[in-house]
């Protein structure tokens, strides 16, 4: 009986892992199919017209009388039809009759074919990687072309943002989680509280009087302030996460420890990092992802002068004052993507770990 | 004022990202060589959103370029703008704007009004855009008013073709240009005192003043033979996709009113033989074939000398020289040379915005947000989309109001 219900639930939780995946990945697939293809086309047909599939495909035209009344009847050998039929597209032993040009009065006669995408570009890559180009007409009244910069100046600033961003925080948790887990000193409970409330704050509230902060004190637009913004952020959660693994050890290595005559600090680097690597790992991601992936707080802190506006910031502003250049968001996305994917895969072995430690007790 | 501000930076916050700051960069360059003052230009997206955020950090730009002053309003109302006229006198102003530019640049502020900023930009909003050569092939000819336009849209139906096509999704901000043809509509069938009360919201969305104009727009938007697609479409049509068709080989549309950035959304390939544009013609006589315009207004706040020598360049006609040149833009100031101009169709925008006898202000953006970029967007949309008729469209506009 219990096994059967074993069973069961696996089976439950196998098909909403399923769904889940092809929700996210169905998109993402026809993005990627998007980002190869040319920005006329994608507005004429679908991604999922890759697949071979049977359409309509023009074998023939019919080219009736120019005087042809299209209010009327209209007589195509030897049939007639209504103006709204043959928008629409009507059909006659298997073939298909509709509109091409109706000033002509031009009709195209159609058959169902096999057919697919063909047509690839990496254009849109090109531009993303190695920037648009603008044609400018000077005084006297030559062209100049000026190439626009492309990713890799952003790419470098997100790195210098992201890093810092990563370590500073996980840095300063870790010994804070550590504080909290296995010293004593008065008023831990309170403080371990107030850092847990701290959690729900929501950040955008901490923008403005931040931002009169660091205005005094000129921090606007630079890596530290960011680097700053970002670990004030990221701290509560880092430390409760760090908390949890770190307190799971067990109690009695410390006192062994600590009876060896080891310091707080000895325990800590020689025990204590080593034994919560994955921890370490997966929290890291998530604050990586996190960084990588942010807009807000670079919009605010950080804002998008070329020396040091972030990816995130770039690509928003790749599409034109109007919108008129989304075709590069696609292939966009999946330059931003490659760095976190990169990180995720690396550490992927240890992420599972993470996600797991603590949960068993032993 | 050769190399006085040697090091000097000023700094900039604006909209305007990608191609447009290319052109901006290349239209100070001149300037900041001869004066040794750095303009840092910032653009965003977000500077819609970005700006209150910086201002009330304390970290404003020391200039500000504000597409919409009916967000610049607000912070003239609070003080944080820095009055052009106390450096610019009158005299000098008038010889470099047009009254009606300085009419509109004038906002009150916590003692009294002042001016808040200087023309930089322009965009005429009132035309009609059309495919030259087939239209000449077709042998068309360009409507002067109102019924004529409806015959021509009625005779390129009778040829085959839907006249019009229309497109207004656009994203979270689908629905500004239906409030464009509202606009320029209203412009036209009632005097420019009554616009004026519209858009500070004396003039009620409900009144039928404004349902006239709506009902004049649906002549066109929602007559199946007119609109490429069908008024099902409208809705759902992208307005930087919206103008291709009209520019396919044949035209499978006629005739599209856009701005004059539309421009940049032309397929790729085609000449300035290839594309011209009509005012959208007079409705009513007495009222004539008035301008509408959009521009960005450069505001300052933060008063120091360098900051004061770029302004008073902005109010000069080669801040914009080269930007002209590369097209996209047209000059609010004076003392633009006509041959600057890139192609004939931008040389006429020109030359129509000198020549209008009534030029307004895009109203959507000068009414508030809550009105001018949310129920004014969303009110029509629903109207085109069907989701509600136009009484009930029109109130549920008005109740941004309050």
């Amino acid at each position: 009986m219990k096994r059967k219900g074993v069973r069961k639930s696996k089976w439950l939780v196998n098909t909403v892992l399923a769904i889940i995946c092809v929700i996210w990945a169905v998109p993402t697939f026809g993005l990627l199919v998007s980002s190869f293809r040319p920005a006329a086309d994608i507005l004429s047909t679908g991604w999922w017209n890759i697949f071979p599939h049977k359409e309509w495909t023009t074998v023939a035209q019919i080219e009736l009388p120019r005087d042809t009344d299209l209010r009327g009847p209209i007589s195509v050998e030897g049939m007639t039809y209504s103006d709204v039929q043959l928008r629409e597209g009507v059909e006659r032993d298997g073939q298909l009759l509709v509109w091409e040009n109706r000033r002509q009065r031009l009709i195209n006669v159609q058959e169902k074919e096999w057919a697919w995408i063909s047509s690839f570009t990496t254009q849109n890559y090109e531009t993303v990687l190695g920037g648009k180009q603008y044609k400018i007409t000077m005084p006297d009244g030559s062209v100049k072309t000026e190439q626009g910069s492309g990713m890799s100046q952003s790419f470098w600033n997100t790195i210098a943002v992201t890093i810092p961003a990563t370590v500073i925080p996980i840095f300063i948790a870790s010994f804070a989680a550590y504080a909290f887990a296995w010293l004593r000193f008065p008023g831990r409970r309170t403080l371990f509280v107030v850092i847990i409330a701290l959690l729900v704050v929501p950040l955008q509230v901490a923008l403005i009087p931040i931002l009169r902060d660091y205005t005094s004190l000129g921090l606007n637009g630079t890596y530290f302030g960011i680097w700053l913004a970002h670990t004030a952020f990221g701290l509560p959660l880092i430390t409760y996460f760090m908390y949890t693994s770190i307190s799971q050890l067990p109690k009695d290595i410390f006192e062994s420890a600590f009876m060896d005559g080891a310091t707080n600090f000895t325990i800590f680097s020689r025990l204590i990092l080593p034994l919560s690597v994955p921890a370490l790992a997966s929290i890291s991601i998530f604050q990586f992802l996190w960084v990588w992936n942010d807009y807000l707080v670079s919009l605010i802190f950080l804002g998008s002068q070329p020396e040091v506006q972030v990816m995130s910031m770039k690509i928003a502003n790749l599409v034109g004052s109007r919108g008129n250049d989304w075709q590069l968001l696609t292939a966009a996305a999946f330059v931003s993507m490659l760095m976190p994917l990169t990180v995720f895969f690396a550490l992927q072995r240890y992420f599972v770990r993470g996600m797991l430690g603590g949960s068993v007790k032993g | 004022m050769n190399g006085d501000f040697k090091g000097k930076k000023v700094t900039m916050f604006g909209p305007f990202a990608d191609a447009d700051e290319v052109k901006f960069n290349e239209s100070i360059k001149a300037f900041e060589e001869k004066t040794g003052i750095d303009i840092a230009y910032e653009g965003s997206k977000e500077f819609e959103a970005t700006i209150a955020v910086r201002v009330n950090g304390g970290n404003a730009p020391d200039i500000a370029d504000f597409p919409q002053p009916g967000l610049l309003k607000g912070f003239v109302k609070d003080g944080k703008v820095v009055d052009v006229k106390s450096f610019l006198s009158d005299e000098y102003l008038n010889k470099q704007y047009a009254q009606s530019w300085l009419d509109m640049g004038t906002m009150a502020g916590p003692n009294g009004d002042i001016m808040a900023g200087v023309w930089a930009r322009s965009s005429v909003k009132s035309l009609v855009w059309y495919n030259k050569k087939a239209f000449e092939e077709a042998g068309y000819t360009i409507p002067k008013t109102w019924d004529e336009l409806k015959k021509l849209s009625d005779q390129i139906a009778a040829d085959g073709d839907p006249a019009w096509s229309i497109g207004i999704e656009s994203g979270t901000a689908t629905g500004w240009v239906a409030t464009d043809w509202m606009e320029d509509i209203m412009l036209r069938t009632t005097t420019p005192e009554n616009y004026d009360k519209w858009v500070n919201g004396e003039l009620k969305f409900t009144d039928p003043i404004v349902k006239n104009a709506a009902e004049k727009m649906s002549e066109i938007w929602f007559n199946e033979d007119y609109v490429y697609g069908g008024r099902k479409s409208i809705a759902t049509t992208s307005f930087g996709d919206a103008v291709k068709p009209v520019y396919e080989n044949p035209p499978k549309a006629w005739l599209h009113r856009q701005a004059g950035f539309i421009t940049s959304f032309f397929p790729e390939g085609l000449t300035p033989e290839d594309f011209d544009w009509f005012p959208l013609p007079a409705i009513d006589e007495q009222y004539g074939t008035p301008a509408l315009i959009s521009g960005d207004i450069y505001a300052m706040f933060n008063d120091r000398p360098e900051v004061r020598a770029v302004m008073e360049f902005f109010t000069t006609a080669d801040s914009l020289k080269t930007w002209i040149q590369s097209g996209g833009v047209t000059a609010p100031m004076n003392g633009a040379d006509p041959s600057w101009y890139a192609n004939e169709a931008e040389r006429k925008m020109a030359d129509f915005l000198g020549t209008a006898t009534t030029i307004r202000f895009d109203g959507s953006d000068l009414m508030p947000g809550s009105v001018g970029a949310g129920t004014f967007w969303k009110g029509m949309t629903d109207y085109v989309s069907g989701a509600a008729d136009l009484d009930t469209a029109l109130s549920e506009i008005q109740a941004g109001w309050k």
